[in-house]
C-alpha cells in the first residue's frame, strides 16, 4: 500500500512536471519589432571577452601581442578615472586571453588603486584578491568571472553613490579598448566574419545617448566631448547593411587607438 | 540593465517610506535573480560563462517586456528567466532584428523557470521577450540572466 501510494505520488509529480512543459504556448514565429522597440529595456554592454571569444574561433590570435600593463597616469578627474578603469578591466580580459599571469596580477592591483581613487575600493577588494589568486593558479575562467564581478561591483557602488554617469563611463572605456583590440586583430588578418563582429550600431547609439546626457562632464573633461565626436565618426562605418570593409576596420582602429591613448595619457 | 530601481531610489533620496518599498521590491528582484541563476547552474558545467549583470523588474499576468541585446556570431548564448513566485508561469523567446523567431528548438519553459538558446547567424541586436504568462500575484518579479561560450 505504501509502495502504491509512493508510486502514485511519483506518477502525479511526473505528470505535473510533464504538463508544465506541455502547456508551454508556442512562441509566435514573428513579432512586430517597431512595436517592441518602444518598450525595450536597456542595451547591455557585452563583456570584452564575448567579442574576443568569437574572434578566437576564427583563427589563432596572438593575444600576448596585445597585453598592456603600463598605465601610470595620475588623473584626478573622476570621469577620466572611470574611463581608465573600464579600459584597464578590458586589459585584464586581454591578459586572460593571453594567459599572462604577471600581467593579470598587475592589472588586478591597478584596478584596486583606481577604484580607491574614486572611493569604491571596498566593493572590489575581494574580487581583486580572487583575480590575483586565479592568475596564480591559472584558473582563467575564474579570473574572467572575477573581472566581470569587479566591473559589476564598481558600477553598483557608483550607482549607490549616485554616480551613474561615471558607471556608464566605465563601460564605455572598456568598450573602446575592446574595439581597439578587435579592429587591430582584424586589420592584421582581415576576414569578413571578423569585421562583422563590429556590427554594433545599437550599442553605439546607446553610448551616444548616454554621452548626450553628460554636458557637465564635457565641460570638465574635454576628452568626453572628443569621444562623443569620434563615435559619430564610427557610426556610419559599422551601421552599414553591407560588409564592413578592411578600410572601415582600419579607420575604426585609428579612431579607437587615438581615444584609448588619450584615456591613458595625462594631457 | 538592473538600473530601474537605482533610478527610482536616486529621485527619492529623502523619501524614507518609498525607499523601504524599493528595498523590498529590489529584494524580490534579487530573489528572482537567484532563481534565474539556479536555472543557469547546469550550463556552467558545460562551459557557459554567466554574466554578473542582469535585467529585472515586475510584470502582471499576461504582460511582456522586451530586452535588446548585442550578440556575436561565433558564440552560443542561453538566456535564463526566473521568478520567486513558484506558481507563476514565465516564458522567454529570442527574435532577430527583423522580428523573426531565432532561438534553437531546445529552448524550454518549466513553471517559474524558462530558458532560450541561440546560436546567432549574424552579429547584431536581438530582442529577448520575457513574459509572465500566468501568476497568482498581481505583480510578479522576474530576472533574466545570460551566459555565453
Amino acid at each position: 500500500m505504501i509502495q502504491f501510494c509512493t508510486l502514485l505520488r511519483l506518477n502525479a509529480a511526473a505528470l505535473f512536471g510533464l504538463s508544465l512543459v506541455a502547456v508551454a504556448a508556442p512562441a509566435p514565429q514573428h513579432i512586430d519589432v517597431q512595436k517592441v522597440s518602444t518598450t525595450v529595456e536597456n542595451v547591455v554592454v557585452p563583456r570584452p571577452d564575448e567579442v574576443f571569444g568569437a574572434l578566437n574561433k576564427l583563427g589563432g590570435v596572438n593575444w600576448k601581442e596585445y597585453v598592456r600593463t603600463d598605465r601610470n597616469s595620475n588623473f584626478t578627474e573622476r570621469p577620466r578615472i572611470a574611463l581608465l578603469l573600464g579600459s584597464v578591466i578590458a586589459d585584464g580580459f586581454i591578459a586572460v586571453q593571453a594567459e599572462d599571469t604577471p600581467a593579470v596580477k598587475e592589472i588586478g592591483q591597478r584596478v584596486q588603486s583606481l577604484a580607491e581613487r574614486i572611493n569604491v575600493k571596498s566593493s572590489i577588494t575581494q574580487h581583486a584578491k580572487a583575480i590575483i589568486e586565479g592568475a596564480d593558479k591559472k584558473k582563467w575562467d575564474n579570473v574572467r568571472r572575477e573581472l566581470d564581478r569587479t566591473q559589476n561591483s564598481v558600477q553598483e557602488a557608483m550607482n549607490e553613490l549616485h554616480d551613474q554617469k561615471l558607471s556608464q563611463l566605465v563601460s564605455l572605456g572598456g568598450w573602446l579598448r575592446g574595439t581597439e583590440i578587435l579592429t587591430a586583430v582584424v586589420t592584421k588578418n582581415y576576414k569578413t566574419e571578423g569585421a562583422e563582429l563590429l556590427h554594433q550600431p545599437d550599442l553605439l547609439g546607446h553610448f551616444e545617448a548616454q554621452l548626450n546626457d553628460m554636458p557637465e562632464f564635457k565641460t570638465q573633461t574635454p576628452l568626453i566631448d572628443q569621444i562623443h565626436g569620434a563615435l559619430t565618426e564610427v557610426k556610419p562605418l559599422i551601421a552599414t547593411p553591407q560588409k564592413i570593409s578592411p578600410e572601415a576596420v582600419r579607420k575604426i582602429n585609428e579612431i579607437t587607438t587615438r581615444l584609448d591613448s588619450a584615456i591613458v595619457t595625462k594631457q | 540593465m538592473n538600473g530601474c530601481f537605482g533610478l527610482v531610489s536616486r529621485r527619492s533620496l529623502f523619501v524614507v517610506p518609498l525607499l523601504a518599498v524599493i528595498a523590498i521590491a529590489r529584494a524580490s528582484v534579487d530573489d528572482a535573480q537567484s532563481f534565474a541563476l539556479q536555472a543557469a547552474e547546469p550550463y556552467v558545467k558545460e562551459g557557459f560563462q554567466v554574466r554578473e549583470d542582469y535585467w529585472g523588474g515586475d510584470l502582471g499576468a499576461g504582460e511582456k517586456k522586451a530586452v535588446r541585446q548585442q550578440l556575436f556570431k561565433g558564440n552560443e548564448y542561453w538566456f535564463w528567466l526566473g521568478t520567486e513566485v513558484d506558481r507563476a508561469k514565465v516564458s522567454v523567446h529570442i527574435y532577430d532584428s527583423e522580428g523573426k523567431l531565432a532561438e534553437e528548438t531546445d529552448s524550454w519553459q518549466k513553471g517559474h523557470f524558462a530558458a532560450a538558446h541561440i546560436i546567432p547567424k549574424s552579429t547584431g541586436s536581438y530582442f529577448i521577450i520575457v513574459a509572465v504568462e500566468d501568476s497568482p500575484e498581481e505583480r510578479t518579479h522576474w530576472a533574466l540572466v545570460y551566459g555565453f561560450r
